[in-house]
């Protein structure tokens, strides 16, 4: 697959545009999935797919080969997801953590049979979470959505984040800190 | 017994420990230990809403909304380094790099230049060298630090501050001294730093987000930080220079 997409790349950069039709075909969906995870809004992640590999085509001549493309594009997806986040948040028009909004997109807690109580426990879970992603610092973030959620290897968080291996590890291990300082007093009471 | 740390447990999650039998084993037989992981397990198992399916075609559609605007690369003679065996670039390279080392041998021995004295100007200079590239080094490291502080933990917040304290003390020493050297760079940029120092030397508690994220805005941290590895890189080639003429004498 590495392969291929430097192929693809080298006619891209030869004249060949529709050659990048192909990268964007195989890889939309998943840098459509880390800025769901990131903005956790399907509108919102389908403009940043647009945006990044508008970007992406646009800056591809500073690629360099030796580097996997989709870490190369995960970078570039997870700024513009943070840009549209900080977009967001300066309209105001993200909702406060503790009034959770039904119309979000559905959390992956609730038995749809459950009962009020763990209805209730669910969207405390679920607006402590939100609290906890909101104190990670945009790296912190972005490093726990790559290890915990889309499974990537420390390498290449470290190589996404243009960072150290130890420094890709102690982000994700401040983000888990913070998650579970944000979650903690829920276990205590149930 | 030594508790596992709150680190070594994430680690442990994540199958990135080293020693994962001695920890499955303290597991085990440490109660506490056992809770605390139980605790990141569950916290860990509290997922966001997942992403949505996109549909068949979904890449497709992309492409086609975002092409219109993009003109074909022109084909340059540059992108051939793609096409060129690695294991040939790699041989170029070790040629080149060969080649340049011969010579810079055969230039050292046809242009070695007579034994000459160190004058005290001479010595001098290369003292102030070398005690500002260390300056500019900290200040380097510090301002790193503060672009990457996160806001809460104190007690980085405070080693931040006592450094920036230091800092600030021997920068005005260093600017006093070179302001009259006529060098505008390096005027600028300690003046700029002594800026900075100031403002983290004299924040009133541990920095939060907001006062770092005023100072990147306000003070440009980026930009200085730049302006810094510039001067080092400067200062660290001017520094051979007096070496050489030291080993000359």
């Amino acid at each position: 697959m590495g392969n291929d997409d430097h192929a693809l790349i080298r006619a891209v950069l030869a004249g060949d545009k529709d050659a990048y039709g192909l990268l964007v075909e195989r890889h939309s969906e998943s840098v459509f999935r880390v800025a769901f995870r990131i903005t956790e809004s399907e509108a919102d992640s389908d403009e940043v797919v647009q945006e990044t590999f508008l970007r992406g085509y646009r800056s591809l001549a500073d690629f360099h080969a030796r580097s996997s493309f989709r870490t190369w594009i995960y970078r570039i997806a997870m700024n513009s997801a943070l840009k549209t986040l900080d977009k967001r948040k300066a309209e105001a028009s993200i909702p406060v953590v503790e009034e959770y909004d039904d119309g979000r997109p559905g959390i992956q807690l609730t038995d749809p049979a459950a009962g009020p109580d763990r209805l209730l426990l669910d969207r405390e879970i679920e607006a402590r979470r939100h609290a906890a992603m909101e104190k990670m610092s945009p790296t912190e973030r972005l490093a726990f959505v790559l290890r915990h959620l889309e499974g990537r290897s420390t390498e290449e968080i470290a190589a996404a984040l243009d960072m150290s291996q130890s420094s890709a590890k102690q982000a994700v291990f401040r983000a888990v800190q913070k998650l579970r300082r944000s979650l903690a007093p829920l276990w205590v009471k149930s | 017994m030594r508790h596992l740390t709150e680190e070594e447990l994430i680690e442990h999650y994540f199958s990135e420990d080293a020693n994962r039998i001695v920890v499955e084993t303290h597991l085990r037989i440490c109660g506490r230990c056992e809770q605390d992981y139980d605790e990141i397990s569950n916290a860990l198992a509290v997922h966001g809403p997942e992403p949505p399916a996109r549909e068949p075609g979904y890449g497709r559609r992309i492409w086609q909304s975002i092409q219109q605007p993009l003109l074909p690369y022109p084909s340059k003679p540059q992108h051939r380094f793609f096409f060129v065996p690695r294991l040939a670039f790699a041989g170029a390279c070790l040629l080149l790099l060969i080649a340049t080392f011969l010579a810079g041998r055969i230039w050292e021995r046809t242009h070695t230049r007579p034994s000459q004295a160190v004058t005290p100007q001479a010595e001098k200079e290369r003292v102030v060298l070398f005690i500002l590239d260390d300056h500019l080094d900290r200040s380097e490291r510090l301002l790193v630090q503060l672009n990457h502080a996160v806001s809460g933990e104190e007690a980085a917040g405070l080693l931040l501050q006592a450094e920036a304290r230091q800092l600030l003390a021997d920068n005005r020493l260093y600017r006093q001294t070179l302001a009259g050297a006529g060098d505008p760079l390096l005027s600028a940029a300690l003046d700029h730093l002594e800026r900075v120092l100031l403002e983290v030397a004299n924040s009133p508690g541990p920095l939060s987000d907001a006062e770092i994220a005023r100072l990147e805005k306000e003070m440009s941290t980026d930009s200085l930080l730049f302006q810094i590895r510039v001067l080092r890189a400067r200062v660290s080639s001017q520094q051979p220079k007096s070496e050489f003429s030291r080993k000359g004498a």
